[in-house]
């Protein structure tokens, strides 16, 4: 049994694996499916408004005072939902939050947790939108749950302490089931950390000396300890080098010295980019880690490749002989250009936080668009009444309402209620206040700093 | 299916028939939701969220029949899928702690995080995961109707010879090495952990304690496996350790599949030291270095030095599992972990291919109504034995010292 083997039975490839197009559908089906609800529920609630009022003052009247808008303009004015590419912007947003959030812990929560919560978060809103649940209540859930996960235990009432704002340990754990079921259950998340830490292991020994060669090349007697420490030593120095090495002594040291600053930089990479993109949907770990090494210092990834693949020499044999130099010579420039899809997609990430102009768009996607295309009936998820939300119980509360006639009192007075605070809210935004979406927690301290 | 590469399991194929159909069933299911036909939910019914109606969709297959045993964690259920009134699964309700405010347990979610990655034929399946009305998880587990290798030790009615202990051996070195192959330690390895499918494979049940290997240099709790099958290593309070703590466990089973009573049975985590040192030897710097660094070590009293127990301690102590079967015993209950044998080398002693061969599975002793004990199985907490003077031995993790 390969390694690939085990890689397979693993839940992030049964479940969490896609290719681009069916992680697109995925997407356009999720958004679609909820852009629905969206516009079914507001106009639901909208209808329960005016039942209410008119029921309340015995004359369809329009409007009693400025706290009911115009139902009738509400009507006309389209809903207008999140597009696929916004909620995924939405996300990305709330994954870096939680790099931040975890940051601020003491000790800062380890990157290994944050990571994986960034996966549960995004693996959630493949099958739920932000429209129907807001990331800023499920973020906190999902770095918590990661603390559980990934063995860094901590009491709920220590998380809460550590989380901005007024939210409660109650606000923070009443998703988790939900979260769970969206995660269908699965909570180990393969990261590509560990194979870096191997690799630089690996190439710490090669570069000593003491890295014997593959041993499906150790026949060819081109691949040994010496050979393979002396071609490690002579590699050209890393494109975007800093230029104190420019003394370019291929003394021990300073390969010791290179490995290092290529584990930092690839760790970075690993930390930031294939947290927030599609890599780990799209590719496995060790294509992960050694595509940010391809980015940290490509000569020192082609060199750690060709200790596996064997220099590449020509290729494959047209014989079609499965001999081991024939299988790598078809497997390497498959690899290679895996590699290269997947450093492209890393290189392409740029920090949201770091862009004004996308921040600005943000923004208005989150604060404006979101806020009024925000499943209203989905929204006391995190209410205080409540401790544990059964999914099921939500989603049955949300059937009583359609099939209409049955609804209750407490849920109309809970639009009423809803209604009201989105009025108030909304002049709150226009008065200036910056604190308009959840975002306030980080996006605060990021100035501080 | 994945099947341990060193030592081939041809009875594991026909077995499997009878699981086939069930599997495949589950499996397909489980697999397929989220590609192509997506679209099913925006049009079966537009009211449920997605993720409610695949839970729904899961919950479905099953029915639960009879309740099998109640523990404080877990209720346990025969049950059957829909479709196959005969074929049986285990269904385990667990429990909503009253107590726990933080969501979830964690024996819960480690039993479910580990389980879903592991599918082997020595380690108990998890077909299903779902969740029922009032917001309980519910597992749904491989049906193992034969009891455990624990009510076969203690049944004095049934006789087994060494070709019988090899079979069960080698099916739990297999289920190990897997889970150790996966990164993962079991960490609760004894007797009643290890249940009996209708056809006679032995299955590694209970994942309560599991954990992923640590990073190199983060530190782990040693407040895990049961005493009597705790390794020094962990009695001294070692925070970093690797899967040898399992094969110290799967010592101690196959030492009390030969002797038929535990073989160190400490009263106390102290009392339990000195019962190791006494049976295998004095730790001490020259046959373990490091071990007077360990946290917990305690010097060993000048006038009680047991010297380190050689091959022929073993041969005279078990004189049943032959000279080839003692050697494999003292490797795995080798006193310092850097030298004892690791689930690989297990598998590749030399025991397995001496004779006696191990029995064919379907010729195993069994004990015919093991379905109570599996009810009892599955509803006990990792850690815990039914004796209530060990009760929760290894069960008060020590959470905030895990991270310091």
């Amino acid at each position: 049994m390969i390694e690939d083997d085990f890689y397979r039975t693993s839940s992030q490839y049964r479940l969490w694996s896609f290719t681009t197009a069916s992680l697109q559908a995925q997407r356009a089906t999720t958004n679609a499916v909820a852009s629905d609800r969206v516009r079914a529920a507001i106009r639901r609630a909208q209808e329960a408004r005016r039942s209410a009022t008119s029921s309340a003052t015995g004359t369809p009247v329009p409007e009693v005072d400025g706290s009911t808008p115009n139902p009738a303009k509400g009507d006309e004015k389209a809903i207008e939902c999140l597009t696929p590419e916004e909620e995924q912007q939405t996300v990305s947003y709330y994954c870096e939050q939680i790099i931040q959030l975890g940051e601020a812990y003491k000790p800062p929560l380890p990157t290994i947790v944050r990571a994986t919560a960034i996966q549960y978060l995004r693996r959630f809103y493949l099958t739920n939108s932000p429209m129907t649940y807001h990331p800023k209540q499920i973020m906190p859930c999902a770095l918590f749950l990661a603390t559980k996960t990934d063995n860094y235990y901590m009491s709920l009432r220590q998380f809460a302490d550590g989380v901005p704002g007024d939210t409660t340990a109650e606000d923070i754990i009443a998703p988790e089931f939900l979260v769970m079921q969206s995660l269908r259950f699965t909570f180990d998340v393969r990261h590509p950390f560990r194979g870096l830490e191997g690799g630089i292991m690996e190439l710490q020994a090669l570069a000593a000396g003491q890295g014997p060669p593959a041993p499906h090349l150790a026949h060819t007697h081109t691949h040994t300890a010496e050979s393979l420490q002396r071609a490690l030593h002579a590699l050209p120095p890393p494109p975007n080098a800093p230029s104190t090495s420019t003394s370019s002594s291929s003394s021990s040291s300073s390969v010791t010295d290179r490995i290092a600053r290529a584990h930092h930089h690839t760790r970075e990479i690993l930390k930031s980019a294939a947290q927030i993109t599609d890599v780990y949907f799209l590719f496995t770990p060790a294509q992960i880690w050694l595509a940010a090494l391809r980015l940290a210092d490509p000569p020192l990834a082609g060199y750690y490749l060709d200790t596996k693949l064997g220099g590449g020499g020509g290729p494959a044999q047209p014989s079609g002989e499965a001999t081991p130099e024939n299988i790598l010579a078809v497997l390497r420039p498959k690899l290679l250009r895996t590699l290269a899809d997947c450093a492209a997609m890393l290189q392409a990430y740029k920090p949201l936080a770091s862009d004004p102009e996308r921040m600005k768009t943000l923004r208005r996607i989150i604060g404006k668009k979101l806020y009024h295309c925000q499943n209203p009936e989905k929204v006391h998820l995190g209410g205080a009444a409540q401790k544990r939300i059964p999914a099921a119980a939500l989603a049955a509360a949300a059937t009583t309402t359609t099939t209409g006639g049955v609804d209750s009192g407490a849920s109309e007075s809970e639009m009423e209620r809803l209604a009201k605070k989105r009025k108030l809210e909304t002049a709150a935004e226009h008065s200036g206040s910056k604190d308009i979406f959840g975002g306030e927690l980080v996006m605060q301290r990021t100035k501080e700093r | 299916m994945a099947v341990s590469p060193l030592i081939p399991n041809p009875a594991s194929h026909a077995a499997k028939t009878t699981d086939a159909t069930r599997e495949s069933e589950v499996n397909s299911a489980e697999r397929s939701p989220y590609k192509p036909n997506m679209k099913y939910s925006s049009h079966v019914t537009n009211e449920r969220e997605i993720t409610e109606q695949l839970n729904d969709d899961v919950r479905h297959k099953y029915i639960k029949d009879k309740r099998l045993g109640e523990g404080t964690y877990a209720v346990v259920f025969l049950g059957h899928l829909r479709t196959d009134p005969s074929s049986f699964v285990a269904i385990k309700k667990i429990k909503v702690n009253a107590e726990y405010k933080d969501g979830l347990s964690m024996d819960a979610i480690r039993e479910v995080k580990y389980l879903q990655e592991l599918s082997h034929p020595n380690i108990i399946a998890l077909h299903d995961v779902f969740s029922s009305k009032d917001q309980n998880l519910n597992l749904v587990l491989e049906y193992l109707p034969r009891g455990d290798l624990e009510m076969l030790i203690k049944d004095t009615n049934i006789h087994y010879g060494v070709a019988d202990i090899k079979a069960w051996m080698g099916m739990l070195a297999r289920g190990v090495w897997f889970c150790h192959e996966n990164f993962i330690l079991h960490r609760d390895i004894k007797p009643n952990n290890l249940l009996i499918a209708a056809d006679g494979e032995v299955k590694l049940a209970d994942f309560g304690l599991a954990r992923s290997f640590a990073d190199p240099y983060l530190n782990m709790t040693h407040q895990v496996i049961t005493r009597w099958y705790r390794p020094p290593e962990l009695l001294f309070g070692a925070r970093q350790y690797s899967g040898v703590v399992d094969i110290w466990s799967m010592g101690m089973v196959f030492a009390e599949l030969l002797l038929r009573v535990p073989f160190v049975a400490g009263n106390t985590d102290l009392d339990q030291i000195t019962k190791i040192c006494e049976a295998f030897g004095t730790p001490n710097e020259d046959n373990w270095p490091g071990v007077t660094k360990l946290p917990n070590y305690l010097p060993a009293d000048p006038n009680h030095v047991v010297p380190l127990q050689g091959r022929d301690f073993f041969f005279r102590q078990f004189p049943t599992a032959g000279p080839v079967g003692a050697d494999l015993l003292m490797s795995m209950c080798t006193l310092d972990p850097k030298k004892r044998n690791t689930a690989c080398r297990v598998l590749q002693h030399g025991w397995w291919t001496t004779e006696p061969k191990p029995t064919d599975k379907k010729n195993l002793p069994r004990k015919i109504d093991g379905i109570k004990k599996m009810g009892a199985d599955l509803t006990r907490r990792g850690g815990e034995i039914e004796d209530s003077t060990f009760k929760n031995a290894a069960r008060q993790l020590n959470f905030t010292a895990v991270r310091d």
